[in-house]
């Protein structure tokens, strides 16, 4: 069991760096815009230029920088500086990563909970108008664009702008710290619109996986030992039905934390997302290879755990 | 999009239940005749009324891209680039849903129903054939690691690792904007529909290749590949005949549900401003533009929006419908 | 909603003008009025506010002014700001040799006690400075003439890169080898005293520059260690020698406590500060600047609340609905700078005159005016000077020159036609090969306005490949480098450094301006004769005779049609009920801190 965690853990590591390698060729072979000349301003001369490339260490061959970037993450976890303020890229992020944490784990904990709900009764009442009005809904939310969704959603409830004026708007985000009231009123229409297109879709899973494990023979036994229907259903369907869900829920958790910069942007959220948009647009490459970076990074730990939990599960993973 | 999209779909585990068959569906008095999988599969399909209406759908969707002119002609309406200045107010705020025009203007005073009926063509040309080139790539790649294995199937697999670990709107803002103006791999990718097609590809062909290879691993084991082998047939023969046969299914269901995705893909990318550009006309370059206006103008966002929903939620359900015919047991 | 649509209006920056304005639209009137033509309704200016008439005493003192900015600064440090919402910050906070009073565009002696003296060659500047004026904490000394020379002398610092050290200043003497040291052209003979020597005779061009921030004061002693790094971080670390300062600590750090990126900035009195050595009065005690949020909420926000201003480009809902119901508290102000389309004149169908002036006879200015909010905020464009730039009159004033194809801002299809003809193209349209390489910037309205010109190109026959891109991509990779050979560049645009012809006209069409990057010259104008005359007028010294020999140049080239012109902006300000703000004509009629007060 340990030599399979190691060795998943030194692959994760690989992978890691390969990431970032890619990263950083794909934004230097092709570059958004030219950081050096960006950061000059207008009016500059050449030489100031050439001495702020220079500066930059945008001269030294790519192997060079690449290695040096390297060193000084794995030396001294310095991600770097942008290009444009002086800040460190890993403050930049740490500033950030409280907003999206809210946004991801606020909506997880919503689309799982009605996801599972809906999923659930859904199985467990096949074929009845409630199913299929709820299969419907699930469909449809799963086909809408999330910041269409999240549109209309400002456009009917918004504070500010909407029709009804029930939650707070877009930009009205608040850390957690300032203003615990603030901050939750402010996340819920971005919860609800993260959590809607996810929920559907966790939903259908549940459905499909309940009503194979339903079928299954223990289910049978169990009801035959005259268990109640809802211990039948939650206690001996549901544990089964929900593995593959706890799969999918560990990636979509580290995409997420990567970033929901469509949500991000629609609300206004000073998140990674967002954080990352306007680095790729101003060609501010060591925010954009710190953020790339720990977006892989969410998403690399969230397959590691996932595996780590099977083959936990399954002895027959181990040794493959 | 989600992994969980992805990772949904049927085949995934490796489930191949189609492929013994359901039983014959016949009942009452008679010689009972065995039908192939194929004609079951249609039987099913045919009696699926949702699967139907949506078949129906696209067809008309695709009616009106191709024939977006015509269409736009007999309604009367203007093209989709026919900027009317007197049908905005004297700031510049565009005119809603009148007779003249029934889905209202944009800022430019262009009519939106006919923008709407244009975007069509992009969203399908991309969707369709952003994921056609996708599947084709990865199904080779998959076949060639599922088949292969040793060192050429854990180098594939490690890269296809790699790739998703790269948040894709992100690789797709990075590139759509770095091949900007003037296109990309010598400009093999050119800005626009070109650099579009190439993050759809891009981003979908490990879902592809991994699924393919999932199923290849096990069709490999399958007694009438045992067989076949035994028989003395080459790898290529086998290749042909018995295994990329029975990929055939699932790979249609699997693309087909990948197309909404990618439709939506595309729609984002133009709403972050790296997609289509004018004058082409997409319903997420639509919903970009709106943006700003949307509160006053809800007609240049509702309409688009809809649009896309409609036609996602159609290849969805298609999608659905094949998958369903093809596996019964499954989830109905 | 989004600042990401942030494509939201710039304030403008100094040099060039970025477009974007993304308004999210507040509410307003939903599906307005129909007018049928833009004629027929008619936005009247009375009851709105302008700089120029406006009163400079105004209400109580005391008191804390928030201020709403969607867009966050750019560089706190006077040696790099170059942004009118920069600006706001540093001319509150700092004191440059020469500075203005609100309702001017003349400059009046700020850290200078009196009137610059140019010698009789041209060659020399001699400036007093003024006593009495002291640093803010922890340097807490008087200013000298040698804190001026460090100020200007760190422009030419690579850490620094001041944008107009190379446009303004390269005729000190020895500036071209500066990096940020000592140079002969500045010499300092006593403490307060500072001279600058020039290598030919444009002082009043060099004049007209130390009006600008980079002439603020700045401890060397302090200052160097920050200097020293790259980027500069005494940004980070400011001192201040106006009647405000960035709250900072006792070490003079401002960020993460004056200042939080992004977020909020906060403007305290400066306590040495002292009334009698300045000519602002400084009412309100405390400026608190909230950065971010959605440009119509902020509007609304605003116009119906208390004790608010925003302060920086103004949604165009807020604007219309300033307009129809917050009247008194709008002011428009004039002169804010111009868009215009710049065509390549070297290379392409466009190098041939009469093809521009085809381009230019086509193109409906009105819808392009429209895109942007309509005429409350627009003036159509009909040649090159602004409203405010001595010179402005001579040259035609609103109306323009008389040429047939300027006469018809709406577009003149048959005017067009006969130019595409004189230039070789007998049936009215292009019948070349070439396909026009057009690159816009995304955001509205920037977006609308580059479709506009991309279908009156199609007008003229034009095949065209449009591209939109992030502004400063488009300026700083594509417009900005000639050897792109971009034919077309919708939206450019410029405001002028100062109100001088030669600030508006020079970087932008003289040939010799011509960069290899961080070009202005975007269309590549270089015609020997103008070029000749804008060398001439360059040293021509004394504000008439300025304007008159800038005027002429205009003229040329009206009708070399060097570009497109498209509008003239008046910039749009909003305040709330309760504040007398005060707008700076000489800064796109933003709100002056040290001015405005609380009713």
């Amino acid at each position: 069991m340990t030599s399979y965690i190691v060795r998943r853990l030194l692959w994760g590591v690989v992978l890691l760096v390969l990431v970032s390698a890619l990263t950083f060729l794909l934004f230097r072979v092709l570059p958004t815009g030219e950081p050096a000349r960006l950061r000059a301003g207008r009016f500059a001369s050449p030489k100031v230029i050439a001495e702020i490339r220079n500066d930059l260490g945008l001269n030294k061959p790519l192997i060079v920088q690449f290695w040096l970037y390297m060193k000084g993450i794995f030396l001294h976890l310095n991600l770097g500086y942008s290009y444009y303020s002086s800040a460190s890229v890993r403050s930049l992020i740490a500033d950030r990563l409280p907003a999206t944490l809210s946004l991801t784990i606020g909506a997880a904990v919503i689309w799982l909970g009605a996801g599972i709900t809906v999923g659930v009764i859904s199985a467990v009442r096949r074929r009845s108008k409630l199913d299929r009005a709820s299969m419907g809904w699930a469909l449809a939310l799963i086909s809408a664009p999330e910041y269409w969704l999240g549109l209309i959603v400002l456009y009917l409830f918004a504070a500010d702008i909407g029709k009804l004026k029930v939650f707070p708007g877009a930009g009205s985000y608040v850390g957690l710290t300032s203003d615990p009231w603030g901050w939750f009123t402010s996340l819920i229409l971005p919860w609800l619109v993260l959590a809607a297109t996810n929920a559907a879709i966790y939903a259908r899973l549940i459905r499909g996986s309940m009503i194979e494990v339903m079928g299954e023979d223990y289910i049978r036994t169990a009801r035959a030992k005259g268990l109640s229907e809802r211990r039948v259903v939650l206690r001996h369907g549901l544990r089964s039905a929900i593995n593959p869900v706890m799969t999918i829920l560990g990636l979509d958790i580290g995409v997420l934390l990567g970033g929901a910069i469509l949500v991000e942007t629609v609300f206004d959220i000073p998140g990674i997302g967002r954080l990352n948009y306007d680095a790729i647009t101003h060609s501010d490459f060591p925010i954009v290879q710190g953020t790339v970076l720990l977006a892989a990074l969410f998403i690399i730990v969230a397959n590691i755990v996932v595996d780590i939990a099977y083959a936990y599960l399954d002895p027959r993973v181990r040794f493959s | 999009m989600s992994i969980g999209a992805a990772e949904t779909l049927p085949f995934s585990s490796g489930g191949l239940g189609f492929l013994d068959g359901a039983p014959s569906p016949e009942g009452g008095a008679g010689p009972i005749a065995a039908r192939s999988p194929r004609q079951l599969f249609w039987r099913r399909f045919r009696q699926d009324r949702v699967a139907l209406a949506s078949l129906a759908f696209i067809v008309l969707l695709v009616v009106l891209a191709v024939a977006a002119p015509l269409i736009v002609n007999l309604l009367g309406l203007p093209g989709p680039n026919v900027a009317n200045a007197n049908l905005t107010n004297a700031f510049g705020a565009p005119l809603g849903p009148s007779r003249a025009h029934p889905f209202g203007v944009d800022q430019l005073g262009q009519d939106v129903m006919s923008r709407v009926i244009y975007g069509a063509r992009v969203s399908l040309l991309v969707g369709v054939f952003g994921t056609a080139i996708a599947t084709v790539i990865g199904v080779f790649i998959g076949v060639v690691a599922g088949y292969r294995r040793g060192w050429l199937d854990t180098l594939l697999s490690r890269l296809i690792d790699v790739v998703l670990a790269i948040p894709i709107l992100l690789l797709g803002l990075g590139l759509g904007a770095a091949c900007a103006v003037r296109g990309c791999v010598k400009g093999l990718v050119q800005p626009g529909l070109g650099s579009i097609i190439f993050i759809i590809v891009l981003a979908n062909w490990t879902y592809v290749a991994r699924i393919v290879r999932g199923l290849v691993l096990s069709l490999r084991e399958r007694e009438f590949v045992e067989a076949s082998r035994a028989l003395g047939a080459s790898h290529s023969r086998i290749m042909r005949r018995e295994i990329l046969p029975n990929l055939l299914a699932p790979i249609v269901v699997y693309s087909t549900l990948l197309i909404p995705a990618n439709i939506l893909l595309e729609a984002a990318l133009s709403f972050l401003g790296v997609g289509i550009r004018p004058p082409t006309v997409s319903w997420g370059q639509m919903i970009a533009q709106a943006t700003p206006i949307f509160n006053t103008a809800w007609w240049c966002i509702v309409f688009p929006g809809i649009a896309l929903l409609a036609t996602v939620l159609a290849f969805n359900l298609l999608g659905d419908g094949l998958q369903d015919a093809l596996s019964p047991r499954a989830a109905r | 909603m989004s600042a990401m649509m942030r494509r939201t209006a710039p304030a403008r920056r100094r040099g060039f003008a970025l477009a974007l304005a993304l308004g999210l639209s507040a509410c307003g009137s939903s599906g307005s009025s129909t007018s049928p033509s833009p004629s027929s309704e008619s936005i009247s200016a009375s009851g709105i506010q302008t700089p120029a008439t406006e009163a400079l005493s105004g209400g109580r003192r005391g008191g804390t002014l928030t201020v709403l900015n969607h867009e966050d600064f750019e560089h706190l440090d006077p040696g790099e700001a170059y942004f009118s919402v920069d600006y706001e910050a540093s001319y509150a906070t700092q004191r440059p040799l020469f500075s203005y009073e609100p309702n001017s565009v003349t400059p009046i002696p700020d850290m200078a006690s009196g009137p610059a003296v140019i010698s009789s060659d041209g060659k020399t500047i001699t400036v007093h400075i003024r006593h009495g004026v002291h640093f803010s904490p922890p340097v807490n000394r008087e200013v000298t003439s040698a804190d001026v020379a460090y100020a200007i002398e760190r422009g030419a610092n690579p850490n620094v890169a001041n944008p107009y050290f190379e446009a303004y200043f390269t005729s000190l003497e020895g500036s071209a080898k500066a990096r940020g040291g000592p140079f002969p052209g500045i010499t300092t003979p006593d403490s307060d005293t500072i001279v600058f020597h020039l290598t030919k005779p444009n002082a009043q061009i060099v004049l007209d520059a130390l009006a600008l921030p980079l002439s603020a004061p700045v401890p060397e002693a302090f200052a160097k260690k920050y200097d020293a790094k790259s980027p500069t971080e005494y940004g980070n670390y400011l001192v201040a020698t106006g009647p405000y300062m960035f709250k900072s600590n006792g070490e003079g750090k401002v960020l993460g406590i004056g200042y939080q990126p992004g977020k909020s900035a906060t403007l305290v009195r400066n306590p040495n500060w002292r009334s009698s050595t300045d000519f602002r009065p400084a009412y309100l005690d405390e400026i608190d600047i909230k950065i971010g949020g959605d440009t119509n909420v902020i509007g609304r926000q605003v116009l119906e609340g208390s004790e608010l201003v925003q302060n920086d480009a103004v949604a165009k809902s807020s604007v219309q609905l300033a307009y129809e119901h917050f009247r008194s508290q709008l002011q428009i102000s004039p002169g804010a700078g111009d868009h215009y389309i710049a065509v390549n004149n070297k290379r392409g169908p466009f190098a041939n005159v009469n093809v521009r002036k085809a381009f230019w006879a086509a193109l409906d200015r009105v819808a392009m005016g429209k895109a942007r909010g309509g005429s409350l905020v627009t003036d159509v464009m009909t040649h090159f000077l602004f409203p405010e730039i001595p010179g402005f009159e001579a040259a035609g004033g609103l109306a323009g020159p008389k040429v047939d194809y300027d006469e018809h801002p709406e577009g003149d299809p048959a005017i067009a036609e006969k130019y595409m003809r004189m230039a070789g193209y007998p049936s009215g349209k292009y019948t070349g090969a070439q396909t026009l390489e057009v690159v816009g910037s995304t955001g509205d309205p920037s977006s609308e306005v580059a479709e506009i010109a991309n279908n009156t190109l199609h007008s003229l026959g034009f095949k065209t490949k449009l591209s939109l891109v992030d502004t400063s991509v488009m300026y700083s990779k594509y417009c900005g480098v000639p050897a792109e050979q971009i034919d077309v560049c919708p939206n450019v645009g410029w405001g002028a450094d100062f109100a001088d012809g030669q600030a508006v006209l020079d970087p932008a069409f003289n040939g010799r301006n011509i960069l290899p990057t961080g070009n202005n010259n975007w269309g590549q104008v270089d015609d020997p004769t103008i070029n000749a005359a804008m060398d001439k007028a360059e040293l021509i010294i004394g504000t008439q005779a300025r304007a008159n020999a800038w005027a002429a140049i205009d003229r040329e080239l009206v009708a070399d049609a060097a570009a497109i012109p498209s509008d003239w902006d008046k910039e749009a300000a909003i305040e709330s009920k309760d504040v007398a703000g005060v707008g700076d004509l000489w800064n796109t009629g933003t709100w002056d801190y040290s001015f405005s007060s609380l009713k």
